[in-house]
């Protein structure tokens, strides 16, 4: 059973990776900082690892997906992360795969619950 | 706090220079958060810090995923070294190819025009030879470090108090010196190795007309290897303080041992039978630098037999010099 729980958290990780992209690119139409996002995410059942996010960042930011900015005015300086024009349209255009990901398994998925009887 | 500070330390080090500072701050920011998160109002404890770093995990790993997993002929992770040994090598190429064009000129004006042709042509080969070579060195290093770096994938027994302490800037050893000193070496050990008919007294008049070399050139070939055996100790010793980094017992002790072995090399040598040239004072004469007799010829002679002694007798000063240095800079950061 453990292969099984192995290979189950493998397989979430890689699913995890990627869409964790789509849901950073979610909560920055407004500017966030790094912390305020994992907490952010994590209120919203999507948790994070700051070790996997910082990175993840500042890889967007590198894309062009993102424009940040430090503020040094708070006793703490931080740096901000808010969507570019480019982060808009290409988290609008996941938005739309995404969805159509998501019908097209929900159909594999439940037309496969219909026929039990494969060969699996 | 230092903990803090380490880690970040950890961190960065494995990143390009360029992204450094700006990562190092938003880590701190981060550290600072997750510590506020957890305490809730009362300080900090030294358990907290380790409990945040914890849960950040290896630096290595974590630097990891900032550098992406892009592949690299060289990472960033030994880049900076790359550049600065690459540094290294075309400044000693350079200055190499340099000076044999220039004494070539002196001694042979005339033909300036085939020596510059003949200094053209070196640069268009050899350096991009060097350039090709150490270039290959450390693709073939970052090939054979990446095995490492995927073992450390593996390695999740990490816990904060493996953090190396941050380098003290007094120990801190300049990186421009040990560059000069291995340039410094090359340049002596390739002259000394091919043109040592060059390393003596030049005889001008009017124009270029000879050298009174130091060396007996009868002898010279055997004494060939323990010329580039000391040098090349000489460029081990400036390669150990790059690698360091830093004064620290260890490298003191190594430096001393180096030091130990090419000065008894060089004992051995200017010792050993027919080293110098034996008709260095009638050559002088010969050329009509001295005249036999003269207050001149005296002093030059007397200069020319205790040579041996006295090039010894600085020679161990400079050694000495060298290991007092280091452990003087040792205790000054204590």
């Amino acid at each position: 059973m453990s292969d099984a729980n192995e290979q189950i958290d493998k397989l979430m990780q890689e699913l995890r990776r990627g869409t964790i992209t789509i849901g950073v690119l979610s909560q920055l139409s407004e500017p966030q900082y790094g912390y305020s996002l994992v907490s952010l995410l994590g209120d919203n059942g999507v948790d994070v690892e700051p070790g996997t996010l910082y990175p993840l960042l500042r890889r967007l930011e590198k894309q062009g997906l993102l424009d940040s900015k430090w503020d040094t005015n708070e006793a703490r300086p931080r740096k901000y992360y808010l969507l570019s024009s480019t982060g808009k349209e290409v988290y609008d255009q996941l938005c739309v795969e995404w969805r159509s990901i998501v019908s097209s398994l929900n159909h594999l998925i439940d037309e496969k619950g219909g026929k039990e009887n494969g060969d699996d | 706090m230092e903990m803090i500070e380490r880690y970040i330390f950890a961190v960065t080090q494995g990143l390009l220079q360029s992204q450094r500072e700006d990562i190092a701050e938003e880590l701190r920011g981060l550290i600072e958060d997750m510590l506020d998160e957890r305490t809730q109002g009362r300080k900090a404890t030294d358990k907290d810090v380790e409990e945040v770093l914890m849960e950040l995990g290896n630096p290595k790993l974590l630097a990891q995923k900032y550098r992406g997993s892009k592949k690299y002929l060289i990472g960033p992770e030994i880049f900076d070294s790359y550049i600065m040994v690459l540094k290294i090598v075309l400044i000693s190429v350079v200055s190499t190819i340099s000076v044999g064009f220039i004494i070539q000129i002196i001694l042979d004006p005339i033909s300036i025009l085939d020596h510059f042709i003949e200094y053209i042509v070196s640069f268009v080969t050899v350096i991009p030879t060097a350039f090709g070579w150490t270039t290959f060195g450390f693709v073939l290093g970052e090939y054979f470090g990446g095995v490492k770096a995927k073992d450390l994938q593996f390695d999740k027994e990490w816990s904060p108090s493996d953090l190396a302490p941050i380098p003290d800037e007094k120990r801190q050893i300049k990186r421009y010196e040990p560059i000069v000193g291995i340039t410094f070496y090359t340049l002596l050990m390739v002259i000394l190795a091919f043109s040592n008919e060059y390393f003596g007294v030049w005889v001008f008049h009017d124009e270029f007309s000879g050298v009174v070399p130091f060396l007996n050139e009868e002898t010279y070939g055997s004494y060939l290897f323990f010329i580039i055996l000391i040098f090349g100790f000489g460029i081990i010793k400036e390669c150990l303080k790059l690698i360091y980094g830093k004064w620290t017992f260890r490298l003191v002790i190594y430096t001393v041992i180096v030091n130990l072995i090419s000065l008894v090399t060089v004992v051995i040598m200017i010792n050993g039978p027919e080293f110098w040239n034996p008709n260095f004072m009638l050559e002088l004469t010969q050329a009509g630098l001295l005249s036999e007799g003269s207050e001149a010829y005296g002093t030059v002679s007397k200069i020319w037999e205790q040579s041996t002694f006295w090039i010894f007798i600085l020679l161990v000063i400079g050694l000495i010099w060298d290991a007092i240095d280091g452990f003087i800079k040792i205790r000054k950061s204590k």
